[in-house]
């Protein structure tokens, strides 16, 4: 089954630092487009959110359509979120996803010549972040 | 769907506002319908006058006092809806007619055409028609007409609101008792009440009771709806109460839930919109309800869905919107978001464009501004979806609302937000480092493929909506802030939308968002004459003092900590001068970019720039001058430049470019425009404090005959005219040279006095001032003694590393400007100085080679004869210290005087050996200064120099030049020249020593400092040879020789004889000795000191073989008289004579010699005479005269 996954780090800045279609479905320009908007727009309801619970993981806090967002709060130094936005259901894959990606990012962080808050470029990130996403979405 | 729906809905009274009567001009009907607007709540108490109560009301609860009629005006009307017996609150319950009278001449008509139109509304209860601004024949025509017209006379907008207020409120009153006729019937007859919904489902016999039943709560409840239409919530409440209850019995849930909603709008009317959390959570639990009846009743009949969603959705919405505050987001997110997921079952675009914009403006009202921004940016998908230009200028409005909340704004929207950006700019600028993480909070707007959409639809809907000056924004900012993500394909397009947006544009528009190409400073270029900008002390006359580094330090600590230099660096612009600042330019993308001109933008207004037109290559970077003109006083400001490219002038400021350079080092912007072009990193340059300072005068200079170096021989003395000119437009008033630099001692003289005598210089003046410089010796480095040759070139070399003197002017205009620097506030009052520096080149050659010096002795033994200038005479004439044995009378020019009566004996040269190793010939001169004292008799001769004949030197050739001594003999030795010899004499030795050195040296450099060599070679080169250390070393061991005369002089002369012999014979006999004949002669003796002299003199002759003729075997001598051993004493300064006579046997030549042995020497003739032991006898002897004696045969 296809399905349609977009995972975006979102830096305590609002900025996105790392931005991966991690579907299966065939990608269309347009749709990457349409799911970064609506990422960007559910940033404001998550950024409410995260404050009223001690969760880190956060299901399905917003919807467009088909699609929901789903989001892990890291204790970033004020606030780094890892959001998907999926039309998968399968929560608890989704869960272990973000506790493995957010392992990653940490190992990110821990690089002394990385500006936290700056994009991410590490191809090696990017081909575990895909490699995650196969296994658990 | 409706739009704005809310809670408040329900009791709403739409009237429809029909323009009448022929056409009226937009700006009037706009200002009517303004005016009618204003007037939507009227108070229940205010129309208590118009209203006349026909029968008993229904509506028994109005609150007279504190309830209003709401209104609301349907511009243009609208076709009746289907729904319009569901909720009345739907329905056209009034029509208005707004007239303009001057455009319908006949009254009757426009009620005519007004009855007509109003039969469209069916539902209109109440007509009027407001006719404005009629004339007065109207007027008259008007008052007495039975119709629906009400005529507004001309008059003030007061007056005429007024009246305007009046006429609604009688409006209102006959709506009032409109609604209750209709009550009262409803009651009493009942009405079919039928929805879409109804239409196809038939009544059936069987279910005729309960269809009865259900048309009763319909009536209950359209009762209740006419109840809140006249502001009477309880009368309403109760009639909805009643219709819920029939409505449940009869399962007509449709109508259930209508009437709930309509209980829910009465509650809250009743209790006056206060916040009551209990009537909150009421409220809530009934629209809740509401909403699931709603669902319901479509899920019962999912054919009608499409239908019944609306008022689902409006329902949710109106919850939303009495909900929305921040507290309760959570609840109105799950309302929104459930509102929105219905979209897809909304059938109708127009519906689903109503839902979303509702939506996006209840997240904007709860602060989600990107929430907002999605679903704004959904209605401009839709509005892009309908082809029409309209449609299109909607999408364009509602996207550049998103694009806050993208990051995207257009500079023009967002004055103050980029205001408070550059402050946060300039604080990151001052302080120079600042967090990293408050770095990237500069750079907020990281979501650029949104961005990039955002921008494109803009564009496209701007194209399409024909705003060329929204879709230029569009296109520059898409361009400017993301060309490194678009190919060039793309970024050409975007040109050529850029050119032809602008083909639209009316020419030089501005736009407040820049477009390529990317500037930034590079840097400002100081120009000579802002170099030399000097304050002014008031207080100080000699302010030209310090300003050059005075010292040998180049850096001085005192210096470094005075005020001025704490600030940033400053720059002194003044009127009137043009200056220039450097700026790059980058075009990072794939075209040719033209900038039609590109000047500096300066916002103190008191600069004129001057545009330039730059073509930039593809992916290329540039730097260029651009230069102005300031024209006023005061403080300059460059933020940045201004631009006129793709048809549009925009501002272009530096700080941003730097703000996106920071970025891209930070590796947070995508790219560096300037690195990309190939262009080095440049570290940023702060645009300094720049004042303008009231024009100053100008000098300017050039060396007449040409400003190339001079090239000079060594030693060689030049005159050089330096023509200064006054350039400026304030004449110098005051001015001070000095010099600076490398062998300032090689200036000679500056005619300053020229420039001094010329002041005030006025503009345009001229003034030439002669310097004279004298060519600096090379340093023995420099020169490679084998090769002359290579001199010129080395020397050359010399003079470009900054060995020429330089020549500072300082200069200022007057003081009195004071009154316009006021302006500026600036603390001091008088305007600065200026420096000019003119550098002397000269080029030094390398000239006549000294070789060696050595001290030579000569003798030239004098003649014995009669008429010798007697010394007596000499000191009969002047009683001073005159040299005795130097003739007064004739002082000629030649220095090489063989003095007779002196004799040469002892004569001191000194030999200078000179090589020349140029190109040309040298002419050698020798000048002696004299400074001889004053003589009463011939005054024009004193102090003058004298000069031996020239000597001249070949190329590659050398030569000696001799330089005679003899002038510099004292005349008398005194003790004057030892005294302090004397005076320390018992003292200690090692200080005598020094002592009598320090006189030697003085009285060495005294000597030397009168002797100059001069040379001359070709028709215009001529200079002195510097040879002061040779000179020294040569005549240190010698000096008390040449300057102290013997202490003795011997002279010799015939006695003067009886004239008895003929005047043939005189001629022969004069000066002449003959043999065989007893020859008178006299010894003088004269004494140079300022003592006695005791002595024993002898007198011998010598042959001219050496041999002593007197004494002896062979003696060829006779002698009468006393010759040795003469015991005579000279008294001081005196002479004596001593008489002999010789008989010569032989002629020949033979030389005559005193000689003398001073008793009881003193320490001066001791010294003089070089002796070592005080015992040792002192031994004086005189210089030979010659003898020639003649033969009598």
């Amino acid at each position: 089954m296809a399905t349609t996954a977009c995972f975006i780090i979102v830096s305590r800045n609002d900025i996105p630092i790392y931005e991966a279609e991690v579907g299966s479905a065939v990608k269309k320009e347009d749709a990457a487009h349409q799911h970064q908007f609506i990422l960007h727009a559910a940033l404001d309801i998550v950024q409410d959110l995260a404050w009223t619970t001690s969760a880190m993981f956060l299901k399905a806090t917003d919807r467009f359509n088909d699609l929901v967002v789903s989001v892990y709060v890291t204790a970033g130094h004020i606030l780094n979120i890892l959001m998907l936005l999926h039309d998968s259901r399968n929560e608890d894959g989704i869960k272990s996803f973000f506790q493995e990606v957010h392992e990653l990012y940490i190992k990110i962080l821990l690089n002394p010549l990385y500006l936290p808050g700056s994009r991410i470029t590490s191809s090696h990130f990017d081909t575990k972040v895909r490699a995650l996403a196969r296994k658990y979405l | 769907m409706e739009p704005d729906v809310s809670m408040e809905t329900c009791r709403i009274i739409r009237i429809a506002v029909l323009p009448t009567g022929g056409e009226i001009p937009a700006d009037i009907l706009r200002h009517y319908i303004s005016m009618l607007s204003q007037f939507n709540t009227v108070d229940l108490s205010s129309i208590s006058s118009f209203y006349v109560e026909h029968q008993k009301s229904p509506f028994a609860h109005q609150p007279w006092d504190s309830g209003s009629l709401l209104f609301k005006f349907v511009i243009g009307g609208e076709s009746a809806s289907a729904w319009e017996d569901f909720q009345s609150n739907r329905k056209i319950l009034a029509v208005v007619g707004i007239c303009h009278c001057p455009s319908c001449p006949d009254l009757g008509e426009v009620a005519n055409d007004f009855a007509k139109e109003c039969t469209d509304y069916k539902s209109s209860l109440v007509h009027r028609c407001f006719a404005f601004s009629p004339s007065d024949a109207q007027l008259e025509a008007g008052g007495n007409k039975e119709n629906d017209l009400v005529l507004f006379p001309p008059s003030d907008r007061r007056s005429q609101e007024l009246h305007m207020q009046t006429m609604l409120q009688d409006l209102a009153a006959s709506l009032l008792m409109e609604f209750e006729k209709y009550v009262l019937r409803a009651e009493s007859v009942g009405t079919i009440l039928k929805t879409p919904l109804d239409s196809q489902a038939g009544f059936g016999s069987e279910e005729m009771i309960k269809a009865k039943k259900k048309r009763l709560g319909r009536a209950q409840k359209t009762i209740g709806d006419y109840c809140l239409l006249a502001a009477s919530p309880l009368d309403a409440n109760a009639h909805y109460t009643t219709g819920i209850e029939l409505a449940r019995l009869t399962g007509d849930v449709f109508w259930h839930a209508g009437a709930l909603e309509g209980s829910a709008c009465a509650l809250l009317i009743d209790r006056e919109d206060n916040r009551d959390p209990v009537i909150e959570e009421e409220v809530k639990y009934r629209y809740y309800n509401v909403i699931q009846l709603y669902r319901r009743s479509s899920v019962s009949d999912s054919a009608q869905r499409a239908s019944t969603v609306r008022f689902e959705l409006e329902a949710a919405l109106k919850l939303a919107r009495y909900l929305c505050r921040h507290e309760l987001a959570k609840e109105v997110v799950e309302l929104l978001m459930g509102a929105a997921d219905c979209a897809k079952s909304l059938i109708d675009a127009n519906d689903r464009l109503i839902l979303f914009i509702e939506v996006a403006r209840l997240f904007g009202t709860l602060g989600y501004q990107r929430k907002a921004a999605f679903f704004s940016r959904q209605v401009a998908q839709l509005y892009l979806q309908q082809d029409n230009t309209c449609a299109s200028i909607s999408a364009m409005k509602v996207l550049s609302m998103t694009a806050k909340a993208y990051h995207i704004e257009s500079k023009g929207s967002s004055y103050k937000s980029s205001a408070c950006s550059n402050e946060s700019g300039s604080s990151h600028a001052e302080g120079g480092k600042l967090h990293p993480s408050s770095i990237v909070s500069l750079y907020e707007s990281q979501w650029s493929t949104l961005q990039m959409v955002v921008l494109r639809e803009i564009l496209l809907s701007s194209v399409r909506a024909g705003d060329p000056l929204a879709a230029w924004s569009a296109a520059a900012r898409l361009l400017r802030s993301y060309y490194p993500l678009i190919t060039p394909v793309g970024q050409s397009g975007l040109a050529s939308s850029l050119s032809n947006s602008a083909e639209r544009l009316p020419s030089g528009i501005r736009c407040a968002d820049s477009a390529l190409p990317f500037i930034r400073l590079h840097s400002f270029p100081v120009h000579p004459s802002q170099a030399d900008i000097i304050k002014r002390n008031p207080n100080n006359e000699g302010w030209w003092m310090g300003s050059a580094p005075s010292g040998p330090f180049i850096y001085t600590p005192f210096s470094k900590g005075s005020p001025n230099d704490s600030t940033k660096h400053e720059i002194t612009w003044i009127v009137g001068e043009p200056i220039d600042v450097l700026v790059e330019l980058a075009n990072p993308c794939g075209f040719d970019l033209i900038v039609d001109s590109i000047y500096l933008s300066v916002q103190s207004g008191n600069f004129d720039p001057f545009p330039v037109s730059v073509n930039l290559p593809p992916n290329s970077a540039k730097v260029i001058s651009l230069s102005g003109v300031p024209t006023k006083v005061g403080p300059v400001i460059i933020p940045g430049c201004t631009v006129h490219c793709f048809g549009v002038i925009t501002e272009h400021l530096f700080k941003e470019v730097d703000n996106i350079l920071h970025g891209a080092a930070q590796g947070l912007v995508l790219s560096d425009p300037f690195r990309c072009c190939g262009s080095g990193k440049l570290k940023t340059v702060s645009v300094p404090n720049i004042s303008v300072v009231p024009p100053l005068p100008l000098l300017v200079s050039h060396v007449v005959g040409g400003d190339g170096a001079a090239v000079l021989y060594e030693g060689e003395i030049h005159n050089i005219r330096i023509s200064i000119g006054n350039a400026g437009s304030v004449p110098v008033e005051q001015a001070h040279i000095s010099l600076s630099g490398k062998n300032q001692d090689s200036v000679l003289s500056i005619a300053d006095e020229a420039l001094m005598s010329a002041l005030p210089l006025k503009p345009g003046a001229q003034v030439t001032l002669p310097v004279t410089l004298k060519a600096w010796k090379l340093s023995l480095v420099d020169v490679d003694p084998n090769s002359g040759k290579n001199a010129f070139t080395s020397s050359a070399r010399m003079s470009k590393d900054g060995s020429s003197p330089l020549l500072v002017f300082h200069y200022a205009g007057p003081s009195t400007y004071i009154a316009s620097t006021e302006i500026s506030g600036s603390s001091s009052s008088i305007p600065p100085g200026r420096r000019l520096i003119v550098p002397l080149h000269v080029c030094v050659q390398q000239g006549l080679r000294f070789v060696k010096a050595r001290l030579l002795s000569m003798d030239i033994p004098a003649r014995i004869s009669e008429n010798l200038p007697a010394p007596n005479k000499i000191l009969e004439g002047s009683s001073n210290k005159e040299i005795p044995t130097t003739p007064t009378h004739q002082t000629d020019n030649s220095l090489m005087k063989i003095d007779p009566y002196k004799g040469s004996w002892g004569l001191r040269l000194l030999e200078l050996e000179l090589s020349n190793p140029t190109d040309v010939a040298f002419e050698v001169n020798v000048y002696v200064h004299l400074d001889k004292p004053k003589k009463p008799c011939n005054t024009v001769d004193t102090d003058e120099d004298l000069c031996c004949s020239r000597t001249r030197i070949d190329r590659d050739y050398s030569s000696r030049v001799l330089i005679p001594l003899e002038h510099f003999k004292l005349p008398v030795i005194d003790d004057s020249f030892f005294s302090k010899d004397h005076k320390v004499a018992g003292d200690d030795g090692s200080s005598i020593l020094k002592q009598s050195k320090a006189e030697l040296t003085a009285s060495i450099n005294n000597l030397i400092s009168k002797i100059k060599v001069r040379w001359q070679s070709g028709r215009n080169s001529s200079g002195e040879l510097n040879i002061k250390d040779a000179f020294q070393s040569a005549l240190q061991s010698s000096v008390m020789d040449i300057l102290l005369p013997d202490p003795l002089t011997f002279g010799f002369r015939l006695k003067s004889r009886v004239e008895e012999e003929s005047s043939s014979k005189a001629r022969l006999t004069k000066g002449a000795v003959f043999a065989h004949e007893m020859t008178g002669m006299e010894a003088l003796i004269r004494n140079n000191t300022r003592e006695m002299i005791t002595m024993t003199l002898s007198i011998t002759c010598r042959d001219i073989a050496g041999d002593n003729c007197i004494e002896g075997k062979k003696s060829t001598v006779l002698w009468s008289g006393v010759l040795s051993g003469v015991a005579i004493e000279v008294p001081p300064l005196q002479e004596i004579t001593h008489s002999f006579s010789l008989y010569f046997l032989v002629p020949g030549e033979y030389t005559l010699l005193g000689a003398a042995v001073i008793d009881n020497a003193t320490d001066i003739l001791r010294a003089r005479a070089h002796t070592i032991s005080p015992d040792e006898p002192i031994f004086c002897r005189g210089s030979p005269f010659g003898v020639q004696v003649l033969g009598t045969a």
